[in-house]
């Protein structure tokens, strides 16, 4: 492999222009305007809006991670995984058992968060490995993942009995853990901690802008290339010399890794992780609004699940259950109407008509 | 005297997993094998079928017959979704997949907000059996017969009717059967439905034994994916071997180490199984004449 | 002259199909060959063969001086095998440009990789074409295209199955000159072809291949006047 010769603020320069690329929707000033406005106006929400509705909007950007994570597996890599809870609940416990192992003093929340999310990312490693190595594909993924999840799930649920429990942490069995510490800052005359509220809020936003930035890097950047190709045509990257089960398998970690994130967000900020957290609807919710948003577009899926995490919400107040009818029946008209995703369509259109504008 | 009795114990273990995997699954295969769709509101039909069962049973009609209903019910409910929904996605086979998945989010919510969260059942009938001073049920030793049952019947079916001729033709070389002037479009309708009531047997036949929620069908659906999984794409070389494969796993795993392991022990079964041999059991069966 | 390929007693079988019978065959480093036999005759086998698609029964596969065997497609393709399929094995969705990205990529960067795809763009003809995406080109062109990521690899020799099917005469004539330049770079070039006028226009030698053996080899004189080559391909007419 040849490195070439270019100064760092070159190279710097180069990694900042993936921003944008054929794999992101959006490019030009006035996109990223759009984006600045779109951020500043997150930020200032909390000014306007009591702390339980910002507590409430940080539930939202929780899901948000799963979400992309499962676009750059599903929509960019073109592997169906059904299974992402798998690694949400896994970190979800991990994160549970080790604060309340250790505690939360000494930023230790901090080491736990991102132990889970290495856990998670672990056992996507793994998962990934047996499938893709092992030559499986197309369906027979979404089959495997949904299986582990459903499994882990079954296993969590019996694990009720006192003899269930890892140092200090009881699993519970069906309740599940609760009771965890939130996420602790260490700080100068004593720590910080991050409650459903603002400050949690500025956490999550700030997290969500940077993953949103890095994971467009990605996928503009040559390892972004293979994926889509891959997705297009996996044979023909095979006879380009590129080991597809490799390119296949990273993806899937770093897809798993971004759910497990958002697992361990999740135990961190409601204190609780129960196993239905992996069940089959749980499971269904990340497609829901992947496919609804845009699967193959990094943005458009970021949009779609606020929107569609916003909405369920709204409906909730009727009752779950017919939110989760409205979720299916989005899914049904998504699949049938638009199967790009509405947010992508919108978008798509909304282009045509400011270049029409322009021109 | 003690060696017949654990024996029997087995045996009994082993045949009721394998008729739960046989039965559970069958639906599942059928349409996979036959349309390549994973059909993912296959445990909805199964409550759809275990819901009428119970419903009819209870309205004063003989078990078999309200079992037959239930079937039949679900099969004509997997026509009408096939119409409306799957027939627009045959280009598209995950997209499919993904619409049965809103379709069993709609179906196991519907039933909860219509029916409420639990359902009366139907007692087990039969009674049981008394072998070597331990109890059996008779109704789970009828249910391992209808599982032998069944895999004759799908067999006859597949192989010795006109009906199943022509839906191997269609699955093989659709284009083929479509200028032979088969109307593949209801050969597919057919299957779907088919696929449906299938589910639906399985959930009147476990009716008896189950408590009546609307999400039942979970219960069945990692057993029956492990086992297409297992068998591999073509259900009548791969299905039956990885039910009873399967069976001997679960069964011999949760005799010594309890149910747990069971589940465990069939999922690294899974997992092994796809690094091995990734066409499943009927792929590495063919495999050796290819 | 050294030789970059050679192949000793390859042979595979499915089930009682025997698609590869002992092929022993050999190329010369810098040689542009063609490889010929009528249908079935295991042409595209052979080739599957050579890039690792199937595992031979028996026999070794030699290139450049060591033994790939054992090693899997895509090992084989960065020893320097590169190939072009029958049927265009392009990325439909992609853009022109990034097609060629994607095979390049993994040998250069930056400005060197800018500056490739835009010879490349000139090679191909597809000037202007760089953001259309590959699947609305004409079937000549995403032809062309794939030829030229099929170099982006930096092979040492490039396996090309019927490169010119479907194409028009004009076509076919410009696709034999891509060869010929890509020959003269120092490319080895191996290529399965039924049109004899194309095959007249790029092969110093041609290989007859028939049930899975070397029928005959040589000039291409030698082989049209061959009188046993002819007659498979009249016995295979009758078919």
């Amino acid at each position: 492999m040849t490195i070439s010769k270019t100064s760092s603020g070159s190279r710097a320069r180069t990694f900042l222009t993936r921003l944008e690329g054929p794999q992101t929707m959006g490019r030009g000033p006035a996109f990223w305007i759009a984006v600045t406005v779109a951020a500043a106006a997150a930020a200032a929400y909390p000014l306007i809006a009591d702390a339980w509705t910002v507590g409430n909007a940080a539930y939202f950007l929780i899901w948000t991670f799963m979400a992309m994570g499962l676009s750059v597996i599903w929509g960019y890599a073109g592997v169906l995984s059904f299974g992402q809870t798998a690694f949400f609940g896994l970190a979800g416990y991990a994160y549970g058992v080790i604060t309340l192992n250790l505690g939360a003093a000494y930023g230790l929340t901090i080491l736990a968060l991102v132990l889970a999310v290495v856990i998670g990312g672990l056992f996507a490693l793994v998962i990934g490995y047996f499938m893709f190595y092992g030559r499986i594909q197309g369906v027979f993924i979404g089959i495997v993942t949904l299986s582990v999840t459903l499994v882990l799930e079954t296993f969590m649920a019996q694990t009720a009995g006192p003899q269930w429990r890892i140092g200090e942490a009881r699993l519970n069995g069906f309740n599940g853990m609760s009771g965890m510490p939130p996420l602790t800052l260490p700080w100068f005359g004593g720590d910080i901690v991050l409650y459903p509220g603002p400050s949690l809020y500025y956490l999550l936003l700030g997290l969500v802008v940077v993953s949103y930035l890095g994971l467009r890097i990605m996928l503009n950047s040559r390892f972004g290339n293979v994926l889509v190709a891959i997705r297009e045509n996996p044979h023909r990257v095979a006879m380009l010399g590129y080991d597809v089960r490799l390119y296949q398998t990273l993806a899937f970690a770093i897809g798993g890794a971004f759910a497990a994130l958002s697992g361990a967000l999740y135990t961190a900020w409601g204190q609780y992780i129960t196993p239905s957290s992996m069940g089959l609807t749980s499971a269904a919710l990340p497609i829901v609004w992947v496919a609804v948003g845009g699967r193959r577009d990094i943005t458009a899926t970021l949009i779609g699940t606020i929107i569609v995490l916003a909405g369920f919400q709204m409906l909730t107040i009727y009752g779950s259950q017919y939110a989760l009818i409205v979720m299916g029946g989005l899914l049904l008209v998504t699949v049938l109407v638009a199967p790009q995703g509405l947010v992508v369509g919108a978008m798509t259109l909304l282009g045509r008509i400011f270049r029409r504008g322009k021109s | 005297m003690a060696l017949f009795q654990s024996v029997f114990a087995m045996l009994y273990q082993f045949g009721d997993t394998f008729a739960f995997l046989v039965i559970s699954c069958a639906g599942l295969a059928v349409i996979f094998g036959m349309m390549g769709v994973i059909n993912l509101a296959h445990g909805e039909f199964i409550m759809c079928g275990a819901y009428v069962t119970a419903s009819a049973a209870r309205g004063g009609l003989p078990l078999p017959l309200a079992i037959l209903t239930g079937a039949l019910v679900a099969g004509a409910v997997g026509m009408v979704v096939e119409r409306l929904v799957i027939r627009h996605l045959y280009q598209r086979p995950l997209d499919s997949i993904i619409a049965t998945w809103g379709i069993s989010l709609i179906a196991t919510q519907g039933v909860l907000i219509v029916l409420g969260s639990t359902m009366q059942g139907i007692g087990t009938p039969l009674g049981s059996i008394d072998v070597g001073g331990r109890s059996y049920s008779l109704y789970r030793l009828v249910l391992m017969a209808c599982a032998l049952g069944l895999l004759g019947g799908l067999y006859l079916l597949f192989y010795h009717s006109r009906f199943g001729v022509i839906a191997r033709a269609t699955i093989q070389k659709p284009q083929m059967a479509y200028a032979l002037g088969v109307n593949t479009g209801r050969m597919y309708g057919l299957t779907f439905g088919l696929g449906a009531a299938l589910a639906g047997l399985a959930g009147g036949l476990y009716a008896p034994t189950m408590t009546m929620v609307p999400t039942m069908g979970a219960t069945f659906i990692v057993e029956s994916f492990v086992t297409v999984v297992v068998g591999g794409a073509d259900i009548f070389v791969g299905a039956a071997p990885a039910a009873a494969i399967l069976a001997l796993i679960k069964a011999g795993l949760t005799a010594w180490y309890g149910q747990l392991f069971g589940q465990i022990g069939l999922l690294v079964t899974v997992i092994l199984v796809i690094r091995i041999l990734p066409g499943g059991l009927s792929g590495w069966l063919k495999g050796t004449t290819r | 002259m050294t030789e970059i390929l050679k192949v000793h007693g390859l042979r595979k079988a499915f089930g009682g199909v025997v698609v590869a019978n002992g092929i022993d065959f050999s190329l010369s480093a810098g040689a542009m060959h063609c490889l010929i036999g009528p249908n079935g005759a295991g042409k595209s086998s052979f080739f599957r063969l050579l890039l690792g698609e199937h595992t031979p029964d028996a026999g070794t596969i030699t290139f450049d001086g060591s033994d790939i065997t054992g090693l899997r497609s895509f090992q084989r393709i960065r020893r320097g095998i590169s190939v072009k399929f029958q049927v265009p094995g392009i990325f439909k969705a992609l853009s022109v440009r990034q097609n060629l990205e994607v095979a390049f990529q993994e040998h250069r960067h930056g400005q060197s990789l800018s500056a490739t795809v835009r010879e490349m763009l000139d090679f191909t003809d597809l000037r202007g074409e760089d953001k259309t995406p590959a699947g609305i080109l004409s079937h000549g062109q995403q032809q062309w295209l794939e030829i030229a990521m099929a170099v982006g690899v930096e092979p040492k020799l490039l396996l090309l199955d019927e490169p010119t099917a479907g194409m028009s005469p004009d076509e076919t004539r410009k696709t034999g000159e891509m060869l010929h330049d890509l020959n003269s770079r120092g490319i080895t070039i191996l290529a399965v072809e039924h049109d004899m006028a194309f095959v007249e226009q790029i092969a110093r030698r041609v290989t007859v291949l028939h049930f899975g053996s070397i029928f005959a080899e040589g000039t291409i004189a030698e082989i049209i006047d061959h009188p046993g080559v002819q007659e498979i391909y009249l016995g295979a007419a009758d078919d």
